[in-house]
Formats: structure tokens, C-alpha cells, sequence
């Protein structure tokens, strides 16, 4: 290799070696050069990224599962002194009836974000994947709930759906549904969840139609146009052939899906603030609230690390369940 | 179709041009309602902002404004907002610059190079989109005082770096996936040194997807609220996101301003995303089935 040349060092000067040395080839003589590009280039390239994700996530993830089994609350950040008390955090967690319900709506609220978001994703996927005048432009506005930021979006859709000024309550009163006459969405947990499933299904349903959307391009028109000289109807070949197609492209999305819609913080925060009485509260923001306004650190690393836990559980449900489905395909 | 026709000719025609009407009319009325479902709160929110004080609180809405008030937003940025919006846009530009570089060489490390342990490596970064910040959030905090980094911008924009290094790996490393090996081994043998192939050949063809990249870091750390919200206490230090909610908690009624900051805080982000989406899209996904 004309490197060669350039190699200072002595060992680099084994000139038998001219009639081209394979580079992949282990010998003595190996110049220092190939050396560190092979072993210490790659090693010094991911140094600073594995310490970034060491430090700012190993170490807090770790620090958090301790902190879990203490009793640590403000005055130990100032004496660092705290006591560990075991699994009583765990037990709390589980047993007070706000904190069990917290974890309850987690993966209940979360899920059924979860479905209703790839509902209306698969939807609007199929939808543009038909040909009709203003696709492209149509294409361009359905991304725009993904691109606001969480709060912003939060802020109007509490505007719109106000009790005295809001559209919704005037469309769906002046639609003959009166009960919705200054209908106060907050003030009961069911309606208030709704509202920010609503918010949350909004902004996540773009990117799954996007992706669905270079999915379904790629299934060949021939297949499509035979299913249809067959006498299929459109019902029988979106559920025979597109979708068991898209299968695999599903299961990524539901995954992505659901690791966000299991984190949920910002809208809660700004729409309902966990009421009326707590009962909108997911785990993300009950341990928040635990640990930063309470200054229950060791309760609060405990509800972190429970929503951790969960997390694990479903990917690796999750998981099993798209590597069953390989060996089929 | 065609076979179809041929055995009942007149009927089955006409039934399907109706049928064929039916369904491009229902096509089209689901198109609008998706349309409207996407865009109306967009719409509202910046009509909201620029509507006379007096057609925002009516019972029944008014959809276009008798006259444009534009006053809401200088007061809004007099409400402290233009410094809110300089640490944002410094947060969002120290956290985009120093994960970038970061995440640049982790990534095109991982897509090239046999590192040991590379599998685990990769898959740990996906992992890391697995945990939720609240678990990161208490240690971060503690540290973070102890060291007297609260109420500090550093703070926030090594606090982001958790959530966007991973992020950004990942998809720079699809990025560096798709541009083939013959390019750096073509720089070596002409002389280049290994480093000297990715920096001078490699880097510059990765550019649309490292500007893609810093764009979508840009925007998160933009976005990020719960961070923010924890280690930031000082009033002037606030970010946008926390200083909107702020706002939208002290002002309740005065729905046009908080519409008007809404606002400021969203068409920064909006136009940036609509320059990128493809990309990204196309990022994610290529490097989700190279995993």
C-alpha cells in the first residue's frame, strides 16, 4: 500500500513488503499507523459517546434503583445522610390507593393511546395511499401535529376544548348534543383523560402514517390489480394482503408507540396538572410530583423505576412476539 | 374489472361508475376531515393570537376576525419573553453542537469499525430510548446541585445530552450505513490516514443527514419541558416551553397572549420540521432495519 512510505517508524521499513501486503493480514511488521487506525481510531471515536451515556444515563438509572430502597428526602441532599428501609417504597407504591391507580392508568391510559393512535395512523396511511386531488398537500398538513412542540400543543387544545369558550363544546352543543353546554372536561377524570388522549393521539398519528405510507408504496401494484380481478373487495384485501405485509413494519411502530405513550408528562402536566383529586396521574408525573414537590426522593426513584419496569416488561413482550412472527415469513 | 364487464355488460358499467363516484366522494370527505383534524388547532392558535380581545370570549365562535390586533406579541416578549427565547435558543444550540459532535464520531465508529462488544453497544443505544426521564431525572438533580449546575443553561444542555446522543447515533448511524465502504478505501489508498477518510470523504457526503440530524437535536432540546421544568428555578434562566406553561397558569384568561407565545414558540420549530421530515423519516426507519 503507497501508506507505507510515510511510515516513520523503523518496523515500517521492511521494503520486501512492497508487492502488496493484504491490510486485513497479521504480521510482525506492521506499521503503528494500522494499528491505531484499526484498534484505537474506533475506541477514541465512541470514547466521548460512552461517556456521555455512562454518566448521564447508566449512572442516574443506577443511582435511581438505590435511591429507590431509601427513605432519602430533602435534608439528605444536604447531609447526603439517608437510611435504607428495603422494599418499603415498593410497598407503598403498591398499596396507597393513589399511587396504585397512577400505575394502573399508566398502562391503561397508555394503551389505549397506543390503539387509538395506530387507528388513526393506519387510517390516514391508507387514506393517502389512494389517488385523489390535494394528496400531496394533505401529505404536507398531517405532519403538522407532529412538528408542534408538546406544551404548545397542550395549551390550544385546552383552549379548545374551554368549558365556556371553547369550539368543541359550541360544535357539539350546536349539533343538538346540549349536555355539552359549558361542559367542564376537567373536572371529571374520565373526560379529562380523554382530552389528553386526544392531544397525545394527534400528535403521535403522523409519524406512524408516514412510515405506514412508504410501506404500503413498496407493495407491488400487481399483487394489488390480480386480488382485484379476483373479486376481492377492498375491506378483504387491505385485511389479506396490506396489512400481514406491513406486519413487521406494525409491531416497530406499536413498540415506538408505546414506549411514548407510557412516558407521557408534558400533557398531563398542562392540561389536567394530575386532577381533579390526583386521578389523572400517570406514573411519569407522580413521581415527579413525589420527588420534586414533595421531596420524597426514595418514593419517587421507586415510582421511576416501576414505570422502568413496566417499560421492560412490555418491549420484551413485545419482542418474543416479532420473533415468533419471523420464522413464518 | 374488465372480465368482470364482459360476461354483464351494461349493468355491472353503470354500477360501478356509481360505485367508483361513491367511494372518490367519500375519499375526498375523509381527506377534508383529516385535513381539518391536523390543521384547526394550528389555525386557531395563530387566529387566537391576532383576534380582538372581545370575538375570543364569545359563546359562538368567530371565525375570521373583524380586524387583526398584532399587539399581543410585542407585549408578550416585554413579559419577559425575549429572554426566555434567548435561553432557548441557546440551550436548544450548545445541546445541538456538542451532541452532534459526539454522537458524528460514535456513529460513524459504529457503522464501520469491528469495535468489541459492537452488538451490545448498538443495541444499548436503543435501549437508552427505553427509559423514561423521570428515572434519570432525581440523580441528574442531585448531581447537578451538589455541583451548583441548577439554575445554570449548562446545566440543561448536559442534562440534554442524556436524551440526544443516543438518539442522534442511531440515526447518523443509518445515515453512514448507506454511503458505501469503496469511498474511504479509494481516500486511503490515495494517501489519506483513516481519520483523514471520514473527515475529508465521508463526513461532507453525510452532510444532508448531519444537518437532518442537528436539526432533529435542535429540536428536542427546543421542546424539552420536564428537564427544564426540575432544573431550572431561577426566573430569567427559564426555557420557552416552562416559561409558556408559566405564563399559561398565571394569565388564564387572557387566552390571546397565551396563543401569541404559543405561537412564537411553535413556527420556529414547524418551519424547520417541514425541511427535514423526509429525512428523518427515512433515517429512522433505514436504521431501524439495519439494526
Amino acid at each position: 500500500m503507497s501508506a507505507t512510505p510515510s511510515g516513520r517508524r523503523p518496523g515500517t521499513t521492511t521494503l520486501a513488503a512492497g508487492p502488496s501486503p493484504a491490510p486485513a493480514e497479521p504480521r510482525p511488521g506492521r506499521s503503528y499507523r494500522q494499528l491505531f487506525d484499526s484498534r484505537l481510531l474506533p475506541i477514541l471515536l465512541v470514547a466521548p459517546a460512552i461517556v456521555v451515556i455512562g454518566g448521564l444515563i447508566g449512572y442516574p438509572v443506577i443511582r435511581t434503583a438505590w435511591l429507590s430502597f431509601t427513605d432519602a428526602d430533602l435534608s439528605s441532599l444536604v447531609s447526603g445522610e439517608m437510611s435504607f428501609i428495603g422494599l418499603d417504597n415498593y410497598i407503598e407504591a403498591l398499596s396507597d390507593p393513589t399511587l396504585r391507580r397512577a400505575a394502573i392508568a399508566t398502562v391503561a391510559f397508555g394503551l389505549a393511546c397506543v390503539v387509538g393512535t395506530m387507528l388513526v395512523g393506519i387510517a390516514v396511511a391508507l387514506l393517502l395511499n389512494r389517488a385523489f386531488r390535494g394528496r400531496t398537500l394533505l401529505s404536507v398538513l398531517v405532519l403538522l401535529p407532529w412538528a408542534i412542540p408538546n406544551v404548545a400543543a397542550s395549551l390550544v387544545w385546552r383552549w379548545i376544548f374551554h368549558d365556556q369558550y371553547g369550539v368543541l363544546n359550541w360544535a357539539l352543543s350546536s349539533l343538538g348534543l346540549s349536555s355539552f353546554d359549558g361542559f367542564a372536561w376537567f373536572n371529571n377524570w374520565f373526560t379529562a383523560f380523554v382530552v389528553i388522549g386526544v392531544v397525545v393521539i394527534w400528535q403521535s398519528f403522523p409519524l406512524v402514517s408516514l412510515v405506514l405510507l412508504a410501506g404500503l408504496q413498496t407493495i407491488s401494484a400487481d399483487v394489488m390489480e390480480a386480488a382485484k380481478i379476483d373479486g376481492t373487495t377492498a375491506w378483504q384485501r387491505t385485511r389479506l394482503i396490506v396489512l400481514p405485509l406491513l406486519k413487521p413494519l406494525l409491531l416497530v411502530l406499536i413498540v415506538i408507540s408505546t414506549i411514548w405513550d407510557f412516558k407521557i408528562f408534558d400533557q398531563i402536566y398542562i392540561l389536567s396538572g394530575g386532577g381533579p383529586a390526583r386521578r389523572t396521574e400517570v406514573l411519569a408525573f407522580t413521581a415527579y410530583r413525589e420527588a420534586f414537590t414533595q421531596s420524597e426522593f426514595g418514593l419517587g426513584s421507586a415510582l421511576a423505576m416501576i414505570l422502568f419496569i413496566i417499560l421492560i416488561i412490555v418491549t420484551i413482550v413485545y419482542i418474543r412476539l416479532i420473533k415468533d412472527e419471523e420464522p413464518t415469513r | 374489472m374488465t372480465a368482470l364487464s364482459a360476461s354483464r355488460p351494461a349493468m355491472t358499467a353503470a354500477r360501478a361508475r356509481r360505485r367508483r363516484r361513491t367511494t372518490s366522494v367519500l375519499t375526498h370527505l375523509a381527506a377534508l376531515a383529516v385535513g381539518v383534524f391536523s390543521v384547526f388547532p394550528l389555525f386557531w392558535m395563530v387566529l387566537t393570537s391576532v383576534k380582538p380581545q372581545s370575538e375570543i370570549v364569545t359563546p359562538e365562535p368567530v371565525w375570521w376576525p373583524s380586524s387583526f390586533e398584532f399587539d399581543r406579541y410585542p407585549f408578550v416578549l416585554e413579559a419577559g419573553f425575549t429572554a426566555y427565547l434567548r435561553n432557548s435558543l441557546l440551550v436548544a444550540a450548545g445541546t445541538t453542537l456538542l451532541g452532534l459532535v459526539v454522537a458524528t464520531f460514535a456513529g460513524y465508529a459504529l457503522a464501520r469499525f469491528n469495535l468489541p462488544l459492537r452488538r451490545y453497544l448498538v443495541l444499548l443505544i436503543l435501549t437508552t430510548q427505553l427509559f423514561p426521564l423521570v428515572v434519570l431525572l432525581i440523580p441528574l438533580f442531585i448531581v447537578m446541585r451538589n455541583l451548583g449546575l441548577l439554575g445554570s443553561l449548562w446545566g440543561l444542555v448536559i442534562a440534554y445530552l442524556a436524551f440526544i446522543t443516543p438518539l442522534t447515533i442511531w440515526i447518523l448511524r443509518g445515515f453512514f450505513l448507506s454511503i458505501p465502504t469503496d469511498l474511504e478505501e479509494a481516500a486511503q489508498i490515495d494517501g489519506c490516514t483513516r481519520f483523514g477518510a471520514m473527515w475529508r470523504v465521508i463526513l461532507p457526503l453525510a452532510g444532508p443527514g448531519i444537518a437532518a440530524s442537528a436539526i432533529f437535536a435542535w429540536i428536542a432540546a427546543w421542546n424539552e419541558f420536564l428537564m427544564a421544568l426540575t432544573f431550572i428555578r431561577a426566573d430569567e434562566q427559564r426555557t420557552l416551553p416552562v416559561a409558556l406553561a408559566q405564563f399559561a397558569g398565571l394569565e388564564q384568561t387572557d387566552h390571546g397572549a397565551i396563543m401569541a407565545a404559543s405561537t412564537m414558540f411553535t413556527v420556529p420549530v414547524v418551519i424547520f420540521f417541514l425541511f427535514v421530515h423526509k429525512r428523518l423519516t427515512t433515517g429512522m426507519v433505514a436504521g431501524a432495519v439495519k439494526g
